[in-house]
Parts: structure tokens; C-alpha cells; sequence
């Protein structure tokens, strides 16, 4: 793909060249002295809005809600305690926001809240404000796609980043679009990839010390991973971290390092081509500075045709934020056969371990199993399934490796259809893109997951550009007859399950957690549902009209608690057929936010 | 990266489609006719077959689609697209429901493969009307011995499309020797120009392709004669694909290309183009 890449190179080298008059909009306004130490190119605008200091104290502040996750750890957790296990069950609407017009797909969202005004994307690349009290529309902007993009999987959006003056996204067409939040209007909009090559965003950037941060796409192209930094007030580039080893990465416009070491883990220039988009995003720790983004799973699909580890896919990088330097690796899934990415947020969380306290991290992987790491140096504490069923390996070492069970890869590829290996997770993973929460009360995880296997086997009549091709087919299964989503608490420190609710369709939205003792997800069905913390007990439940597969947030507000989600079906599950669909094919599109209080009486 | 997947994706959607097609509509051929336009699509940067020069589409499929075009009394609007994971994702995309992000559907798809088995897991598009056979095929620098066993090759510059099976035959075969020894590039096309200008030694690639870049004689590559041990594929038709409510327009291109075939239409066309006009074998 050596030209694609080139192609968008250029791309966004001429893009840098035209931003120029957004660039004297965005400052206009006198600028103040950062109140941490930003890059110098980056002050914070002057009393415009949320600040880095802001952002970095975000899982303290109950007023607002300034970052993807709540908090730059992202941990989901709230420490208001309004609405609790006793009177959530009077919970009711507070307002609904329809998003309108036909493009009902799914909602991924989760919502943004500074200032009285709710800002949320919505599928087709829109962001939306609404007023926080009243739910009535502030400003839409609908990014204008053009035909010709290909999102893999469904038009999904899943979430704003907010700084100073502006509130910014990314978008289908692989742009970064930063817009007044006050006005909507465009500050600056930049190409990030080239989206006739294949390319789409879709993950919620985050932005630390003035730089905002994301990972590219395209992982279904055979291209290569890339996390990036821009100046949030300028839209440059500042650095750019290739996450497959051999590859240059970039800061301040010059090369910087070679990611990992060339050709260790890959044979030949597979390197050039090998995957792992961190298409997800990341998380931050302000103590350490490093930045966490999962990557994605190798290329070429077919592991036969590339031995070796294939770092540094399937496996979350820690980088340094001012430079984009990697400063430790864990692969979750060397060598992967399965399309199990890596791409899942990793929650920086401190727990005692053998008595000891630790700074450590937690990921719920693809691949079935849920991994406690050492979130400074990257060491292996922990891996233990959260799904009933991991056929592709029978555990980890202790030194972190998977011990392989070799009768459950898929073969090479061939001629011939060959054994029907079955396979568990399937590939839509154990856990997909739903973010997990951490509740610092219990100390619990409450993760998302699903209960489904595949058989794949090699697919002799294949096709791809007009030419024949050998490939492989999958057919994604239910486990169980009753039901494929179950939401699990987890005690990091054991791997212990400790309560688990089962529900009849896959799970695919995000995890609240608060200190009144209670957890909220969304579920296709169309509820969004309260839990006891504790004890796994359904305490409420609410039906949005469509399926919730956004994430839930929770704040303040003149001294009342409110709850909001997005309803709106949609997102990878309801394009694959076979069983799956079954519970899923009565399911109404939608597209609303939702906003949720007790009353006042 | 994984093509039938998505194939089995569009399968799927097949057979959950609730809407009865074909109903009241009018049809497709009076249609074109009164638009007085047959959008036809074509691969992005696929040379010989379609590619943009001088920021025109050209090449065999763009000629053909010409051609259909003329007889029809109708001009020609070719649209160029990026092929997804697999064919099947491409109809799906470009013929029978559109992008999701709402690019209207094409009259006619060229360069489908005629297969059975595909067309069956295919059935809301009408595949037909072949106008070429295809294969694979190597060449080499003339300082490089064409005809020896592959795995001989070892410790030369071997270069294929990216994800190909001349990628997964070079990769993948014989022990996997000659996988380090592998360049992937963008295309066939990127692969034997390769070779042709001395950057590598042994390209594999489509017939088509390789033919096209000998056009007018090179006096740098040669084509191995001698068959290719093991190769997965013996070869395959190439036509074209319509809407499955396009029956009328599916028979019309089916007499057409027929009729390209002995009028001389094809032949003039392949000739331009230097690749020879292999007979399909599922006429």
C-alpha cells in the first residue's frame, strides 16, 4: 500500500500548507498564560473554557463532564452520590433530543457536558449542542461526506473532545474538525488520511497539554497504525508514533525514532504494510505522563502468511505525551489468527496486589481474557477470562505469553475448504469497542461482554478486485440460546467474577459506574438499565425507543443529579447475519439523546 | 484483508431483504434511455482495465463500457470506485444497494468474475456476459532465469500486489523460503513495472497486466513459459454485473458482448491496449 500511503502523506502535507485564515480565527482572542505547562506553541485560550488543568481533574469535578470517559483514565465513575440504590428506581425523563432526519443509525456517542450546554455526536459525523436544561438545540454541524467513504463497520461517531473555545471531532471522511462551541463554526479542519483510500475515524480524540490525540484507521486496508498529536489550537501536527516495528515516526515536522526494532517480530516488508490501527483511542495518566492506545490486529488476516510476534499489534503502547515515544509495549495476542484487536481502553487504577499498593491498569481484550497490568513499566500481573468460553489458548504464563492451543487456528490459506475450525470469541471479541467502567467505591470493573463463537474456514472462490483470491468464511454463533450480552463485575485484584446479568441481545454500548452504589449500561433492546453495584440486582430500567448503544454519563446541576445516554441501534452487530441477527432484527433505528433526574417531589 | 467476510455480510442481507424488487418498476433499459446516461463502474487505478490518465478514466473496461453505451443510444458515465475486502462487497456497494453513506447504485459493474458458486452467493445482482478469461502469470528480468522450479528464486527481488494470491503463492508456498525475499506493491500493474525498470527480478501478476506492460516490446523483461507449480487458480472468467431487477438490461448485455466478440469490437479494444483477447470459457 506503499502508494495509498503516499497519497495521503501528500494529502496532509497540502492541507498544512492552506490552514491559514482559520488559524488567525482561533486566535484572536488574547491569550493567557497556560495554567500547566502546555507546549508553547499551544497556549489555552483566555476564559474561553475548559482548560488542561481542567481536563486532568475531570473525574473530581461533578458539574461537568469535559473527556471521553470522564476523567483522562477514563475510568466511567462518578462520585455523586443524589441518585442511589435506594431511590433510583424513581428515576424519570428529564428531556429527550431528537437528532433528526434520516440518517437514524447507530449512536455511539457519549455526550460531552460544560457550561449548560450538552454537546453529543451523532452517526453520520454530526455534533450536536443542546441545552442541558431544556434539551432544545443550540447548533448542529453536519460534516459534509462526500460518496465514496467506506466506514467498515457502520456510520457510528463515538464521542467530542473540549478545549477553550472549541469542541472537536473526527469524522467518516478522516478529517479532525474543531468548531466554536459557542457557534458551531468551523475553527479549523484537518485531513487526517486520505478517505478515498479506505480510511474513516470514528473514536473520541483526547487531548492532553494542549496537543489532541488519536490513532488512525484503516486497519482493514493493510496499511499501518499511527498515533498522532496536533496542536489543539492550530490543527499541526506536532508528533506521529507508527505502532508497527520498522517504521519512522515524526515530531516537530523532522523524524524522530524507528518504532521497536526492524524486522525482529516480521519477515521481509511485511512491516511496511502490517495493521495495528489504534483505532479506538486512548486513555491518559497524568503521573506519568504516558498515553495508553490499544492497536489492532496484524495483516495480512491469515497468520500462516506471517510468522513471528508482529509487534506491536494487538497490544496496548504506553507513550510518552510530549514526544511520542513508546516507553512500554504488552501484546495481548502475539502472532494473532483471530482478529482479536487490541484496540480496548487500558484504565489506569491503584489496588493492592499480594498487599502491596499498585499503580496499575486493566484491559477486557478481544480475545476473552482480562488483563491487569503495571501501568509504569508495562508488567505482566494478571490474565484471567471473563467470557465462559476461550478456545484459541488455555491460559497465560506467568511471564504474560498465551499458551496457544494450536488445534484452534485457522490454516493457511488454500485451495481447498478444509477443516471448519470453531472458534471462541468470535471475531466480533469477547468485548468490542464498549467501554468498560471503574468504580472506585467497590473497586469493582463492570465490563460489557458478549457470549458468541465462529467457524471459520478457508473459502476456496473468493474474490477481490475483479481477480480470485483464497480467503476464509466465518459464520459468527450464540453461545447459549437465551442470551449474548452479559454485563460482568470483575475484581481486578483476583479475576473473580462476582456478579453477572445476562441479556437476550449483545451488549455494545459503555459502563457508569457512581458511588451511590450503582452501574447503568444501555442494552439493543432499548433500555437503559440501573444496577446494584454490589450485588448485580436490576433496581431500574427505562426504554428509549432504540437500542442504547452509546455510553452513559452522569453530573450536577443547580443541585439536581443527572443521568443522559444516547439511544440510537446501530454499530457492527446488526450487519452480520446468521444467528446473531435473530435477536437483533426487530430492533428500531433511532437517534435521540436521552436525559434522566428524579423529581422534585 | 478478510474479503469473504463481507461477502458473507452481503449474503445475509440478501436473504434478509424484505422488499419484493422488480414490482411496477419500469424498465431499466427505457430508463437509461430516457436519462440518455449508462453509469457504469469501474476499478480505481486497475490498469489495463480502468484507470484514470490525464484525469480521464481509460482502459478495456472504460472502452467496453463505451461501447455497451453506444449501442444503448446512450452515453457513457463511468464511475470509478475503490475496491472493498471482496467482489461481493462491491456489488453490494455499487450495484444492488448503494453505499451507506448514499451514493446512488450504477447501472452496470465491469470486471465481475463469471463463476456459478459466486453468482449464487451473489443472487441480487445479475452476473454475465463474459468478454475476457484471466490467470496468472510471471515474468522476468532478462538476466534472470525464468523457468526454474520457484523456490529457486530465493535471494532475488520477487515483487506482487499486496494481498494477492501472487502475493500468498510467493509468500506462502514452497516452505515459505521466498517469503523475506517478497516486495508487496499497490498493483500487478506496480509489479511488473517494477521488474521493467530493473527494481526487481520476478514479478507475478495477472496475464492481462503483464501483457499490457510488454506492449509495444520491452526489451527488459521476458515471460516465463513453463507452468507455475502448485499455482491455486487455473484461471477465471471476467463479465459484467446488474441489479437483480435488471433482467432486460442483463439480456441485452449478454447479446451485445456477444456480438462484440465476432464484429471485431473486443479484439480492436484488447489490441489497444497490447493484452490478447483471451476467450472465455463460459460462454
Amino acid at each position: 500500500m506503499t502508494f495509498r500511503m503516499t497519497r495521503a502523506a501528500a494529502l496532509l502535507a497540502g492541507a498544512a500548507m492552506m490552514a491559514t485564515t482559520p488559524l488567525a480565527a482561533a486566535v484572536k482572542d488574547a491569550a493567557v498564560p497556560a495554567a500547566t505547562p502546555a507546549a508553547p506553541a499551544a497556549p489555552p485560550m483566555a476564559g474561553a473554557g475548559p482548560t488542561d488543568a481542567d481536563l486532568m481533574s475531570d473525574a473530581s469535578t461533578p458539574g461537568d463532564i469535559l473527556t471521553y470517559g470522564m476523567g483522562p483514565k477514563a475510568q466511567r465513575y462518578s462520585t455523586i452520590t443524589q441518585i442511589n440504590d435506594t431511590n433510583v428506581a424513581r428515576l424519570v425523563p428529564a428531556f429527550s433530543a431528537s437528532l433528526g432526519g434520516e440518517k437514524q443509525r447507530g449512536q455511539e456517542s457519549q455526550p460531552i457536558v460544560y457550561d449548560g450546554t450538552i454537546y453529543v455526536t451523532g452517526s453520520y459525523s454530526r455534533l450536536f449542542a443542546f441545552d442541558a436544561k431544556t434539551g432544545e438545540e443550540k447548533w448542529q454541524y453536519d460534516a459534509r461526506l462526500p460518496d465514496g467513504i467506506m466506514p467498515c463497520c457502520d456510520v457510528v461517531n463515538r464521542g467530542a473532545a473540549i478545549y477553550g473555545d472549541k469542541i472537536i471531532f473526527a469524522t467518516l471522511d478522516a478529517h479532525m474538525v474543531a468548531l466554536n462551541r459557542n457557534t458551531g463554526k468551523v475553527i479549523w479542519n484537518k485531513t487526517l488520511q486520505d478517505y478515498a483510500a479506505g480510511y474513516s475515524n470514528t473514536a473520541a480524540p483526547i487531548i492532553v497539554k494542549g496537543k489532541v490525540i488519536y490513532g488512525n484507521s484503516g486497519g482493514e486496508f493493510g496499511v499501518i497504525g499511527k498515533v498522532e498529536a496536533r496542536d489543539v489550537n492550530t490543527g499541526e501536527l506536532v508528533w506521529s508514533r507508527p505502532t508497527i516495528e520498522g517504521n519512522m515516526g515524526s515530531l516537530n515536522g523532522k523524524d524522530s525514532t524507528i518504532t521497536g526494532k526492524t524486522n525482529a517480530s516480521w519477515q521481509g516488508d511485511q512491516y511496511k504494510t502490517g495493521g495495528g490501527a489504534p483505532w479506538l483511542g486512548g486513555t491518559y495518566d497524568p503521573d506519568s505522563n504516558l498515553l495508553f492506545f490499544g492497536t489492532g490486529n496484524p495483516a495480512p488476516w491469515n497468520s500462516h502468511l506471517r510468522p513471528g510476534d508482529n509487534l506491536y499489534t494487538s497490544s496496548t503502547l504506553a507513550i510518552n505525551a510530549d514526544t511520542g515515544e513508546i516507553k512500554w509495549h504488552y501484546q495481548y495476542t502475539p502472532h494473532d489468527g483471530w482478529d482479536f484487536d487490541g484496540v480496548n481502553e487500558f484504565i489506569p487504577f491503584d489496588a493492592k496486589i499480594g498487599g502491596k499498593m499498585m499503580k496499575l491498569g486493566a484491559q477486557a481484550n478481544r480475545n476473552g481474557y482480562f488483563f491487569v497490568l503495571d501501568r509504569t513499566t508495562g508488567k505482566f500481573i494478571s490474565a484471567n477470562p471473563f467470557v465462559s468460553k476461550t478456545t484459541w489458548a488455555k491460559g497465560y504464563t506467568k511471564a504474560g505469553r498465551p499458551i496457544f492451543d494450536d488445534t484452534s487456528r485457522p490454516g493457511p490459506p488454500s485451495t481447498e475448504k478444509g477443516t471448519t475450525v470453531f472458534s471462541a470469541p468470535a471475531f466480533l471479541g469477547a468485548k468490542n469497542w464498549m467501554p468498560m467502567a471503574y468504580s472506585g467505591q467497590t473497586g469493582m470493573f463492570y465490563v460489557p461482554s458478549n457470549e458468541w463463537g465462529m467457524d471459520i474456514w478457508n473459502e476456496p472462490i473468493a474474490y477481490k478486485k475483479g481477480a480470485a483470491y483464497l480467503g476464509a468464511g466465518f459464520t459468527i454463533k450464540p453461545l447459549y440460546p437465551d442470551h449474548i450480552g452479559v454485563l460482568r463485575a470483575i475484581d481486578p485484584a483476583t479475576g473473580r467474577i462476582a456478579w453477572e446479568y445476562n441479556n437476550k441481545a449483545p451488549l455494545w454500548g459503555g459502563v457508569l459506574a457512581t458511588a451511590g452504589n450503582l452501574v447503568f449500561t444501555g442494552t439493543p433492546e432499548g433500555y437503559l438499565k440501573a444496577f446494584d453495584a454490589k450485588t448485580g440486582k436490576e433496581l431500574w430500567k427505562f426504554n428509549t425507543g432504540s437500542g442504547v448503544v452509546g455510553s452513559p454519563v452522569t453530573w450536577t446541576q443547580d443541585g439536581e443529579q443527572f443521568v443522559a445516554v444516547m439511544s440510537g441501534w446501530g454499530g457492527a452487530v446488526p450487519l452480520w447475519g446468521g444467528e446473531v441477527a435473530k435477536a437483533v432484527q426487530h430492533i428500531n433505528q433511532g437517534g435521540a439523546l436521552w436525559v434522566f433526574k428524579l423529581p422534585k417531589s | 484483508m478478510r474479503p469473504s467476510r463481507r461477502a458473507f455480510l452481503g449474503g445475509a442481507l440478501a436473504s434478509a431483504a424484505l422488499v419484493p424488487f422488480g414490482t411496477a418498476a419500469a424498465a431499466p433499459i427505457d430508463k437509461i434511455k430516457a436519462n440518455g446516461v449508462l453509469r457504469v463502474a469501474v476499478y480505481r487505478d486497475f490498469e489495463p482495465w480502468s484507470w484514470k490518465r490525464d484525469g480521464k478514466i481509460v482502459g478495456i473496461d472504460a472502452e467496453i463500457a463505451e461501447a455497451i453505451a453506444k449501442k444503448l443510444g446512450v452515453r457513457a458515465e463511468p464511475i470509478d470506485f475503490l475496491a472493498d475486502e471482496g467482489v461481493s462487497d462491491d456489488l453490494r456497494n455499487m450495484v444492488w444497494r448503494g453505499s451507506l453513506v448514499g451514493g446512488t447504485v450504477c447501472d452496470v459493474m465491469m470486471h465481475v468474475p463469471v463463476d456459478r458458486a459466486f453468482a449464487l452467493a451473489n443472487d441480487r445482482a445479475v452476473i454475465g456476459a463474459p468478454y475476457y478469461r484471466e490467470g496468472f502469470q510471471m515474468a522476468c528480468g532478462l538476466d534472470t532465469d525464468c523457468e526454474v522450479a520457484p523456490a529457486a528464486f530465493k535471494g532475488m527481488r520477487l515483487v506482487a500486489e499486496l494481498d494477492s494470491i501472487p502475493d500468498f503463492y510467493l509468500s506462502g508456498s514452497f516452505g515459505g523460503v521466498l517469503r523475506p525475499d517478497v516486495k508487496h506493491l499497490t498493483s500487478g500493474q506496480a509489479a511488473i513495472d517494477a521488474v521493467k525498470t530493473g527494481d526487481a527480478d520476478v514479478a507475478m501478476a495477472s496475464r492481462a497486466q503483464i501483457e499490457h506492460a510488454l506492449h509495444g516490446g520491452s526489451k527488459t523483461v521476458k515471460v516465463r513459459k513453463g507452468p507455475l507449480p502448485a499455482l491455486p487458480s487455473a484461471g477465471w472468467d471476467i463479465g459484467v454485473a446488474v441489479k437483480d431487477d435488471s433482467r432486460d438490461l442483463a439480456d441485452a448485455l449478454d447479446t451485445m458482448i456477444a456480438g462484440f466478440r465476432t464484429d471485431g469490437t473486443l479484439d480492436a479494444i484488447f489490441a489497444r491496449y497490447g493484452v490478447s483477447p483471451k476467450m472465455p470459457i463460459s460462454i
